[in-house]
């Protein structure tokens, strides 16, 4: 204990509320008493009343600043107790506070500034001193430490040494529990199922936007609830359903991630896709009486127009396949049968003049079936160059919702895979579907003799409600007559 | 352009008001003679006598009784209700009187009143001397409840709501008395009963007023740190609340979080959560969460910056938002 904090100083309080300044009627004491604690030292006269004041600390009286009569601020030090008198004699320079704290009143306070103890003044603890209470704290704009990183939310980074609760941390009260919350986080447990799927509202707004059924998905994000990916790969997979994807052609290759080693079955959850394709197929399977039917035919002719096709000039950089012969010659049928090009609507059917020609493509995000608008308005070259930009822009992700809309008839081209032929179900809305099988060397009875010939299997679907078997043969009689010789076939109907 | 604290703002303020107007009066516990206890009349009373600025009785129901005679008799009286909880003992006169007498007179009859009160917690004091009863103001017609948190607002505000033909309830956050800020005292005040975008952000909302704005443009400056950037609204009026740009900033931000001092039950929160969920459902990742102080008796000094939302709590509630 240094001699100098031994004597305290004793300032004029504020006796009322926002009293500036009070007048000493008599000094209950003199210098070199002793006083005991809360003994009556001073009597002062305020503006509202004369009181008493009580000593603060026992011990001996050092000096007295005002005489009797003065009027005294408030905050201005008005007597001075040596609170230990029995450590012996005071070192010269102890009484010094006093001197330092008097001039510091009687000099006006700069502009601006407020003295320590009065209004609107510094008061102990870094706060600004008032007249009732403590008086507020100057706030920072610093966050207290924090042991798990800057939030749940992010990923907590490692953090700077400076950062970890050491001896900071020891002065800080310990973060408090998140009292904030008046009600707790709802429970997921206690949801009533009629609820239905946990989603926030923006994600429920772009799912409404996009058209996906949340109730059909499972989420991926926190408590199992549909984050905003899992909308947008529904919706992405929506997009490839609405073409008129076939469950003959989707391939079956998602394995579950986690399979417990030892089981031999799995499961593949029916949502998206493969719920939308199974809804359409067997909605169209179920409504739409299929017939199919099959014709073999000798494409040998075909393929050398084809050769003779890219020599021309014209046609040197252009992609030329049996599928765009396929495709001329189904538009050529359709122009001879326009009943084929129809869609049944319940009590009459709607014959179209125009033909949105749909080709199957597999890609990587499984099979869509883009259309050629207007395909039957198209040169060959055109249909050719039309076909190419289809298939180039569906392996390539980016068909648009409208490509795969509005399709009148679709060809599906199940040869590649290497089959002979198939019975596809018809998309819905459409009347017939025609499946190229796979071209192959085959013995073949050619002009009389038997020749190793290029031959493939037409299959043909077609909705019985409005395509009888005598007009779907001919049509596909048509279709094969064109491949066996498609020159003919031009000069007497194209 | 000069510099101000929030208290010496509503001084030059009241200062310009009762030069500009001379029907403006100025009323209340030792607000002459004294200057007020935060001395925010300061002078006036030297400068502007007795009559223009008046020491009342210790009797809050007598001084707003008193400033109702004024008003109908043509005066402008700005009265003082020296702490928070004292206005109690004015609450009849101001629900029952001041806020009716607009519409009991058919629309013929305004009172000019503004009642100041300095409120909220934060310095220390006894009871009475830190409560936050916004709300008992804002949930009653008649009545326009507005608070400053700037001192270049503190110096606006008031003399725009001593222009209100319409009473008005003028809170005024009595722990930043002493914080310093730019008064534009040349320049032309927003619309009194507007809220207003303070700090742009894009990750997250506040909204807070008064003694709380303060806080959340430190949560936003401590939070800047992690990479996040918080936009803070000023909402100013109470009542009417101008909701416009917090809906606008929900919609970019997706998350909102209300801060008051007062208790979060039945608060003006509770108002703002509800209208905002209402306007920008679609557009919420998270709830509205607030940040309050809590559903007690408001405790005694040593204990209220345990129930004053601070910094931190703010901050945990932005964390807990953004981990919806």
């Amino acid at each position: 204990m240094t001699p100098v904090s031994r004597v305290k100083e004793f300032k004029l309080p504020d006796l009322g509320e926002g009293l500036t300044e009070g007048e000493i009627l008599k000094w209950l004491v003199n210098v070199g008493d002793t006083v005991a604690l809360n003994q009556p030292i001073v009597e002062v006269e305020t503006a509202k009343a004369a009181v008493e004041i009580p000593a603060k600390w026992a011990g001996q009286v050092v000096t007295i600043f005002h005489s009797e009569g003065d009027t005294v601020e408030v905050g201005a030090p008005m007597i001075a107790i040596d609170t230990d008198p029995g450590a012996g004699p005071l070192p010269e320079s102890a009484p010094a506070p006093s001197a330092a704290s008097l001039a510091a009143v009687e000099v006006a306070p700069a502009e601006g500034a407020v003295e320590p103890g009065l209004i609107g003044g510094p008061a102990p603890g870094g706060r600004t001193a008032v007249l009732v209470g403590y008086g507020p704290r100057s706030t920072t704009a610093k966050r207290r430490p924090r042991a798990t990183g800057p939030s749940a939310a992010q990923p907590s980074a490692p953090q700077p040494a400076v950062a970890q609760p050491s001896a900071v941390a020891v002065q800080t009260r310990p973060a408090p529990a998140p009292v904030e919350e008046p009600v707790e986080p709802e429970p997921v447990a206690a949801r009533p199922a009629a609820t239905g799927v946990l989603a926030k509202p923006p994600v429920r707004k772009l799912a409404k936007d996009l058209g996906v059924d949340l109730t059909q998905l499972v989420g991926t994000g926190p408590q199992g609830s549909i984050s905003r990916d899992d909308v947008q790969a529904a919706a992405a997979e929506l997009v490839e359903a609405a073409s008129g994807k076939r469950s003959s052609a989707a391939p079956a290759t998602a394995e579950p991630a986690a399979r417990p080693a030892g089981e031999r079955e799995w499961r593949v959850a029916v949502k998206g896709v493969r719920k939308l394709t199974a809804e359409n197929m067997v909605a169209s399977a179920f409504t739409a009486p299929h017939v199919s039917e099959f014709y073999t035919v000798d494409v040998t002719r075909s393929l050398r127009a084809l050769d003779r096709l890219r020599a021309m000039p014209d046609w040197q950089d252009v992609r030329v396949s049996p599928l765009l012969l396929v495709a001329k010659a189904v538009l050529v049928a359709l122009r001879r049968y326009p009943m084929v090009n129809s869609s049944w609507a319940g009590d009459e059917i709607v014959v179209k003049d125009y033909v949105n020609l749909g080709i199957a493509a597999a890609t990587e995000r499984g099979l869509i079936v883009p259309n050629i608008k207007d395909a039957g308005e198209l040169t060959l070259r055109e249909l050719a160059d039309a076909m190419t930009a289809l298939v180039q822009t569906a392996k390539a992700g980016r068909t648009a919702p409208a490509d795969m809309a509005g399709g009148t008839f679709t060809i599906t081209n199940v040869g590649v895979f290497g089959v002979d032929t198939g019975t596809p179900i018809l998309p819905p809305g459409e009347a017939a579907i025609l499946a190229l099988g796979s071209i192959r060397e085959q013995p073949w009875v050619h002009r009389g003799r038997v020749r190793v010939r290029q031959v493939t299997t037409l299959g043909i679907s077609f909705d019985h409600r409005i395509i009888d078997g005598e007009l779907g043969s001919r049509f596909l009689h048509d279709v094969g007559a064109f491949l066996a010789d498609p020159e003919a076939a031009l000069l007497a109907w194209g | 352009m000069e510099t101000l604290t929030i208290g010496k703002a509503l001084n030059t303020g009241l200062r310009r008001a009762l030069e500009d107007d001379p029907k403006v009066l100025i009323m209340g516990e030792d607000v002459g003679k004294l200057g007020g206890v935060f001395r925010i009349t300061d002078g006036l009373q030297k400068d502007f006598g007795e009559d223009r600025v008046i020491d009342t009785p210790l009797a809050e129901s007598g001084i707003i009784g008193t400033a109702i005679g004024l008003a109908l008799r043509g005066y402008r009286p700005v009265c003082e209700i020296q702490f928070d909880g004292f206005v109690y003992p004015a609450y009849d006169q101001i629900v029952s009187q001041v806020a009716k007498f607009h519409y009991r007179s058919q629309g013929k009859v305004r009172l000019p009143i503004v009642i100041r009160i300095p409120f909220g917690g934060g310095i220390g004091a006894v009871e009475h001397h830190s409560e936050s009863p916004e709300a008992y103001f804002a949930h009653t017609a008649g009545l326009k409840v507005v608070s400053c948190a700037s001192p270049n607002d503190a110096y606006w505000m008031i003399q725009q709501s001593i222009a209100s033909d319409d009473p008005i309830i003028f809170l005024e956050p009595k722990r930043r008395y002493w914080e310093k800020g730019q008064v534009d005292v040349d320049g032309a005040p927003e619309p009194l009963h507007s809220s207003r975008v303070i700090r742009p952000g894009s990750h997250a909302t506040v909204a807070a007023y008064g003694p709380m704005v303060r806080t959340a443009l430190d949560a936003a400056t401590a939070v800047a740190e992690d990479g996040r950037e918080l936009e803070v609204i000023d909402l100013r009026s109470l009542s009417p609340l101008d909701l416009d740009p917090v809906f606008e900033s929900v919609r970019r931000t997706g998350r909102l979080v209300v801060v008051h001092e007062a208790p979060s039950n039945v608060g003006l929160g509770a108002e703002i959560a509800a209208r905002v969920t209402e306007q920008c459902f679609y557009s919420l990742e998270a709830p509205v969460l607030r940040v309050t102080g809590f559903n007690v008796p408001y405790p005694a000094a040593r204990a209220e910056e345990e129930y004053l939302p601070d910094l931190d709590r703010v901050l945990d509630a932005v964390d807990r938002s953004m981990g919806w």
